[in-house]
């Protein structure tokens, strides 16, 4: 059976929400891949973005902000089984959870790690998040922004996401493509996703964006791809990426910035030193037969006994 | 054959091998026959400043410690300046002759303060301010000093060695020749601590001989401990302990950030991440493992574990008092959303940073209200080894079986305590599963149509059904209704009547010793075999005295509290912080008040020397509250 993977939650995000076309593309990616709801897990932060979950069909979970990323991953570790997939806002993942957007980048998980990019704190009423540039005053601010702005594209090459991307929530079909290679990609994935605030955010609309987006992949030479054949180019093709990554101002690029197959997923780093990891993981292992405990502490804890 | 109780201190430079120094002296002992308990003092430093082990040991069941001591082994000269007071009548000194002009002044890693009262005592009574003062001083207590050149000693044993990097196991080596352990046992002990390193072996034998001669031609022994039966039996600090309970209690999911006291323990399960067992008809050998993560904080320590739990894996963390107020908000989520989680919490010295490498009992009051909001979670204590394991097994079964938030408290002191204890019985400890969901596509996770509040669990990868720190409906879904969260508070408040009702008061709260006594004594955690010895002692000079021993702090044994204090006639608080922490929640619950204070907060740990005189100044002279000073 093929599943739309909605559930019938009303939707509370504003009218013209950029929100609604991320909702479509994942939900759409999902559908095309033919995940089994149950092996799919969402997770979320706090905001507008942390709704998205009550929207999926699928187990969800909606903790809190800022922690989204601790949260999914140990629900990968404890069942790398699952397809985990991460929807959070600017503000969530680079301000308050800054610290594990970038721990995220060491370990690798496997989590697809989508970035709800619309510079503004929304539900709290349109303070300046983490991507909104130096000095730009949306309508809600009383200043223009003090603080400089964040590369989410840059920060994410430079932290070690092997999958790194942009997409823009009012290109559905181009999102819904990035995000199903995101999901198939054994590694961790970041993605920028560009969305107005109808609402809060009245410079960066969409038709602006309109205008100064465009598809890296439209350059029929560009390959953002490293497997082990190409890994002698790996400096050119992070170097590259680096570079498009800066491109920010008149023109912003989307697409696949990055994607590199040849660093081993945290699973895989893991199932080099626990024993059968991968095909054991411990949400699959028993811990009881009869009620009673299976582990006898004379053989897991030897070298603590005199002899 | 007569009673044996020997107290010994062994101190030398962090990094300079004292705690294996100790390893051998514990095992040496428990090769013997005899029953041993030591707990390690240290500093939050690598290398230099002073470290020590205090030791005791006895032919019947050992549960405290006690100064003064009957000998005290100097690696360093630092250790002659910081445990003058240690010593009486008899003990012996052993120390490194080749130190005794070494000046107070120059000994740069005492503290400041420390090193300035020591200068004031050295001044007041005469001596000079140096090694030899100090051993001038404790010659006028009685103190009979044993100096060797450990160097000499070692260079001859081991000549194209470095002598220094022996001097731990001359040390030890010396020590028990002193006391007359058989050499064979601490050959033994080398041989178990050095496991088949065959380079570091060899010499350290040697080492150990040269000891053995060096006190039997200077006719040093003054004991001639006879063998006793060794039953089968581990080695293990509190620490060790709450990892083999959390692997016997089926943890395959174990997250931290590394933090003094607590991280050893993460280390420990690391290190025995593959586990073994039999399948079903006993044929098939199955491989499973603990696996486990260090996080990049203690917040995303916290939120990993819940994550995993979800799963269907029992999972927890392990962290210490700074760790564990960045786990509030989390703590606050897994009691909303009724997460199996077990925290383990080390207490040490606060607040702030406090005494980071020190005991300390005062985050109680803290582990019954971290986290914001009203939500139930339980908090349980362990007062020994064996506690430890039992009840890190059991902290995952109340996990699971009422779906919240478990702190399990551990402090310091027991962390760093090394006891003998018996191999646990893995096939006696009991595993709990959770009620689950019936898979059926319409699971309501939070559903309210329960008896006793607890609501099948899901899990991820097997249900759908949804998680939000928001108030919920039955499926997980952000809800504002006005009904539907009064039943929703209630029904996760109910959980904590249900396990008042199913958790035997005996895991909660006991009376040990007489039912009925003049003295009844109230403590928790690792002060519980300290004052039973306590008690044996005031029994030998006519006082009877109980113990009312707290185990669990929530949901509190309120009754079974109420009934034993008010049948008290003398109570007195025992508690390793300054504001009485267990004893405020006994007044919340009960409304009783424990009128005399037992306390101690300068982060070493509690002897029985000085809770003896303290009872003693509270029965018969009326003081009502006494703070505890002993510890270097």
């Amino acid at each position: 059976m093929v599943h739309n993977f909605r559930t019938d939650v009303a939707i509370d995000w504003c009218p013209g929400c950029g929100d609604f076309g991320i909702l479509t593309a994942l939900t759409q990616a999902f559908t095309e891949l033919n995940l089994d709801p149950k092996n799919l897990a969402m997770v979320s932060g706090i905001g507008c973005s942390g709704k998205t979950p009550h929207y999926v069909n699928a187990a969800g979970m909606h903790t809190l902000h800022g922690r989204g990323i601790p949260f999914a991953t140990g629900v990968k570790l404890a069942n790398p089984n699952l397809k985990v997939v991460l929807t959070g806002g600017d503000g969530d993942l680079l301000s308050i959870g800054a610290g594990h957007f970038v721990a995220e980048g060491r370990r690798n998980t496997g989590i697809t790690v989508v970035l709800f990019d619309n510079q503004v704190y929304g539900l709290t009423k349109g303070q300046a998040a983490p991507t909104m540039a130096l000095g730009m005053q949306t309508k809600s601010l009383t200043r223009p922004n003090v603080f400089g702005q964040v590369n989410p594209v840059a920060l994410a090459l430079a932290s070690g996401y092997t999958f790194v991307a942009r997409g823009f929530s009012f290109d559905t079909k181009q999102l819904k493509d990035i995000i199903k290679r995101s999901i198939m990609h054994d590694g961790s994935s970041l993605i920028d996703v560009l969305q107005p605030c109808p609402t809060y955010n009245n410079i960066n609309t969409m038709e602006v964006y309109r205008q100064k987006v465009y598809k890296l992949e439209d350059d029929k030479t560009w390959n953002p791809t490293i497997n082990e054949s190409s890994a002698d180019h790996y400096e050119e093709i992070y170097q590259r990426a680096f570079m498009k990554a800066l491109e920010m101002d008149k023109r912003i690029p989307t697409g696949v910035f990055f994607e590199n197959n040849t660093i081993p997923s945290f699973p895989r780093r893991l199932n080099e030193h626990v024993k059968d990891y991968l095909t054991s993981p411990p949400a699959l292992q028993s811990v009881e037969k009869n009620g009673k405990s299976l582990v006898d502490p004379a053989n897991s804890f030897v070298d603590k006994i005199l002899q | 054959m007569e009673n044996v109780d020997l107290s010994i201190v062994i101190g030398g430079p962090q990094g300079g091998g004292i705690d294996t120094a100790s390893n051998m002296i514990s095992k040496a002992f428990a090769y013997s026959g005899y029953q041993v308990i030591s707990v390690r003092e240290f500093h939050s430093n690598i290398k230099g400043r002073h470290s020590y082990v205090h030791l005791r040991v006895k032919n019947s069941q050992v549960r405290s410690l006690k100064y003064p001591v009957d000998i005290l082994v100097a690696l360093d000269p630092d250790t002659i300046f910081e445990h003058h007071e240690d010593i009486s009548k008899g003990t012996r000194v052993l120390y490194d002759a080749d130190f005794e002009t070494s000046e107070l002044s120059q000994a740069r890693m005492i503290m400041r303060d420390t090193s300035r009262r020591i200068k004031e005592m050295l001044e007041s009574a005469g001596h000079t301010l140096n090694v030899r003062g100090v051993l001038d001083y404790m010659k006028s207590k009685g103190a009979l000093p044993i100096p060797i050149s450990f160097g000499n000693v070692v260079s001859e044993a081991v000549p194209d060695g470095t002598p220094t990097r022996y001097f731990n196991t001359f040390g030890a080596a010396a020590t028990l020749a002193v006391l007359g352990i058989d050499k064979n046992y601490v050959e033994k002990v080398i041989k178990s601590v050095f496991g088949n390193k065959e380079k570091v072996i060899g010499p350290n034998i040697k080492v150990v001989d040269a000891a053995y001669d060096y006190c039997a031609n200077h006719k040093l022994r003054i004991k001639n401990l006879p063998d006793l039966e060794m039953g089968k039996k581990m080695l293990l600090t509190g620490n060790d302990g709450s990892a083999i309970g959390k692997v016997l209690g089926g943890l395959r999911f174990q997250t931290y950030y590394p933090i003094t006291p607590a991280s050893d323990e993460s280390t420990i399960l690391e290190e025995h991440e593959e586990l073994k067992w039999m399948d079903g008809e006993n044929t098939n050998l199955i491989t499973g493992g603990v696996t486990v993560v260090q996080a990049e904080d203690e917040i995303s320590a916290i939120n990993m574990a819940s994550g995993a739990a979800m799963t269907g894996t029992r999972s927890a963390t392990a962290t210490s008092g700074p760790g564990f107020s960045l786990m509030a908000e989390a703590i606050s989520f897994a009691g909303m959303d009724e997460i199996p989680l077990v925290v383990t919490l080390y207490q040490r010295g606060g607040p702030s940073t406090g005494l980071p490498t020190r005991n300390g009992q005062s985050d109680l009051l803290f582990a019954l209200h971290t986290g914001h909001g009203e939500f139930p979670r339980m908090v349980i204590s362990s007062g020994d080894v064996k506690e430890c394991i039992e009840d890190s097994a059991r902290a995952l079964n109340y996990a699971q079986r009422y779906q919240l938030p478990v702190i399990h408290l551990i402090d310091k002191n027991l962390a760093n305590t090394t006891e003998l204890v018996d191999i646990p019985d893995g096939s006696s400890i009991n595993i709990q599963q959770p009620d689950r969901s019936d898979g059926k596509d319409s699971f309501s996770r939070f559903t309210l149509d329960t008896k006793n509040g607890i609501s099948p669990i899901g899990y991820f990868g097997k249900d759908i059904f949804w998680l939000t720190g928001d108030e919920h409906d039955e499926k997980g879904h952000v809800t504002e209704d006005t009904w539907m969260r009064d039943r929703q508070m209630e029904k996760r408040f109910l959980k904590l009547q249900t396990a008042e009702e199913e958790i035997p008061i005996s895991e909660r709260a006991v009376v040990l010793g007489p039912a009925k006594a003049d003295v009844t004594f109230m403590t928790w955690g690792s002060q519980k075999g300290l004052v039973l010895d306590v008690i044996d002692a005031l029994g030998k000079k006519g006082i009877k005295a109980n113990l009312l021993y707290i185990k669990m702090f929530e949901p509190f044994p309120s009754k079974f509290v109420s009934e034993v204090l008010k049948k008290a006639k003398i109570v007195i608080g025992v508690e390793s912080n300054m504001t009485a922490q267990a004893c405020k929640v006994i007044k919340m619950n009960t409304g009783i008040d424990v009128e005399n204070l037992i306390l101690k907060y300068n982060g070493r740990h509690v002897t029985e020397d000085e809770v003896i005189d303290a009872s003693l100044r509270i029965i018969e002279k009326k003081e009502k509250v006494v703070v505890l000073e002993n510890g270097a």
